[in-house]
């Protein structure tokens, strides 16, 4: 490929990637907090939006999870570190887990309770874990070019 | 950690995680022993994804039609109607066939119910009605029946029901009245609303009717608004319930509750008691929970939301009252699960051999709830003193295809015409047909 095309689409694809990166987070510690209202009050306000944030949180999550999967298995150049490949895992069992509580959401009612609200924390913390490998790997980059 | 590692262990993970969601599972009980009195209950699951299975709506092709039991024949007496779900037959010998649908008010309000949607629609079940009534009346010289457009453009109408010369009419929204002359082909009244019946969301959007024996009160088959609750227990006021009308005045209080989706209201000849089906609650297993016909009480609670024959307690809904657990009155005779019983008939004509004669058919609607596929048929239910007794035997068959793949027809609303033949509305194949004894 032409390296200046392939500049271009990398820098493209960052953006792309900060811009609907964070989005699932936000949607599934949304939906955290939802479940856990609805757990305490029954209303089924809350368990319905809950049940909307998990499932829009995943389509948000497509792009962004495509672009850190080629990131990190088709590397180039640059190799990628054992951190990036476990935050790769970590993110993609959060994934799971928030795949496994969108149809434990779809159940009526309080059936979605207590696994739902369970699963939503599941979610959250591989997501947290996941980000902080990632961070932990920018800030030893950041640290070793200080030093070089 | 190292990479080998990880690239092991999290698969498998999810794998595991997957594998163990138990999608869908197949029915384990025996039919047999869910019917009748003392059904067999089991232990109440959780679904990732519930039970399902839904036949494709394909309609009748060219003669075919549905097989009939031993000593008895089927013909067809109308077809090209749109989406029939109910039958009356009047003085004269002329029988309405009311042509509805839902209303289709639900809103989508959870990312299930727009897969949910799709799904359903394949088995032909949720074609558009005709908010109408057409009127099919036999010719003396060639036994043919002709069809005449009735009454047009009402709301979702399934409950009908005749006393003297005013004819009431069940939309999803209220009960209409309109003058009536027996013999004539269709009804000029503009009509007037007696009645308001619950008609927000209209989860559950049929409301059967059926006059006292005095003419004097109407009572009304109003169904939930949800399977189990899921759409908040405030849009639940006065349905999953039997309201009983005053005809003179309009006014209305609540007759019975906690039968889920009640339909086929009925007077059981023997006793004079006040006979329903009930269609029970999905998604905690393909043998959960059994589908009923009961009596029932003034005054009687019959469960739904809180339990299910009886004192089963259903955890899905918040909060709990055992205090409502406790007084839920067993419903009578259990119809096997899923069934989707939307018909009953207690038959007292003589035109059937004497077997059918003293009991109940029931139509079985069938349900996307369960794998193998159940009802789908018309049974006869034994009664004996005024109670149902024994198994129920099938009686019209073979509305679905025997690899449980396509869906010709599905029964739906019961009659019994002038001449005592079982007459039964079809809203897939969107056909009537009439079951009589063979060597006629």
């Amino acid at each position: 490929m032409h390296p200046e095309i392939s500049k271009r689409s990398s820098t493209s694809a960052a953006v792309v990637f900060d811009l609907l990166n964070p989005i699932p987070f936000g949607f599934f510690a949304g939906a955290l907090i939802f479940d856990v209202i609805y757990a305490r009050t029954a209303d089924v306000l809350w368990i319905k939006s809950a049940a909307w944030l998990i499932s829009i949180g995943l389509v948000f999550a497509i792009v962004p999870r495509l672009i850190n999967l080629f990131r990190v298995w088709f590397p180039g150049s640059r190799r990628s570190t054992s951190r990036e490949k476990a935050a790769f895992f970590v993110y993609l069992a959060g994934i799971a887990a928030a795949i496994v509580n969108a149809f434990v959401h779809s159940r009526d009612a309080y059936g979605a309770m207590p696994e739902g609200a369970w699963l939503s924390i599941l979610t959250v913390t591989l997501l947290i874990a996941a980000t902080v490998l990632v961070s932990l790997q920018q800030s030893h980059s950041y640290y070793d070019r200080e030093q070089a | 950690m190292n990479d080998k590692k990880w690239t092991t262990v999290v698969p498998t993970v999810i794998v595991l995680a997957v594998a163990l969601s138990g999608c869908g599972e197949r029915a384990v009980v025996d039919p047999q022993q869910q019917m009748g009195k003392e059904p067999v209950l089991p232990v109440a699951k959780n679904f990732l994804i519930p039970p399902m299975q839904v036949p494709k709506g394909v309609g009748w092709q060219g003669d075919a039609h549905p097989t009939v039991a031993s000593g008895l024949k089927i013909e067809k007496i109308a077809d090209g109607l749109k989406h029939p779900r109910q039958l009356m037959t009047l003085p004269n010998g002329d029988v309405l066939v009311v042509e509805s649908n839902g209303p289709g008010t639900e809103p989508v309000t959870t990312p299930k119910q727009l897969l949910a949607g799709l799904i359903k629609s394949r088995s032909g079940k949720g074609a558009k009605g005709g908010n109408r009534i057409t009127l099919l009346r036999k010719q003396a010289s060639t036994g043919k029946w002709e069809q005449h457009v009735f009454l047009e453009h009402l709301n979702s109408p399934f409950g009908l029901q005749l006393i003297g010369q005013t004819l009431y009419v069940a939309d999803t929204d209220k009960i209409m009245k309109y003058a009536y002359t027996v013999g004539a082909d269709s009804i000029t009244d503009a009509g007037s609303e007696l009645a308001d019946l619950p008609d927000t969301i209209n989860h559950h959007w049929t409301k059967s009717l059926l006059a006292s024996p005095d003419g004097k009160k109407l009572f009304v088959g109003v169904g939930s608004n949800s399977n189990i609750t899921e759409n908040g227990l405030a849009v639940e006021y006065r349905r999953a319930a039997i309201l009983e009308v005053d005809v003179a005045s309009g006014a209305s209080r609540v007759f019975a509750t906690g039968l889920r989706n009640p339909t086929g209201l009925q007077w059981e000849p023997q006793s004079g008691k006040l006979w329903a089906i009930v269609n029970e609650r999905d998604e905690i297993g393909a043998d959960l929970v059994p589908d009923y016909m009961t009596a029932v009480q003034d005054g009687g609670f019959y469960g739904w939301p809180y339990s299910y024959y009886g004192q089963h307690v259903d955890q899905r809904v918040q909060p709990q009252r055992p205090d409502m657990v406790q007084k839920a009155i067993k419903p009578d005779f259990a119809l096997t699960s899923h069934v989707a019983p939307l018909g009953l008939l207690f038959y007292t004509g003589s035109n059937l051999p004497a077997m059918y004669r003293g009991g109940a058919f029931v139509s079985e609607h069938g349900s996307w709830d369960r794998s193998p596929l159940s009802g789908y048929e018309v049974s006869y239910v034994k009664f004996v003193d005024g109670r149902p007794t024994g198994q129920k035997l099938p009686v019209v068959t073979g509305f679905a295809s025997s690899d449980e793949k396509s869906l010709f027809g599905a029964p739906v609303g019961l009659a019994q015409s002038a001449d005592g033949a079982l007459l039964i509305a079809d809203d897939v194949g969107n056909a009537v047909w009439s079951v009589t004894a063979s060597g006629q």
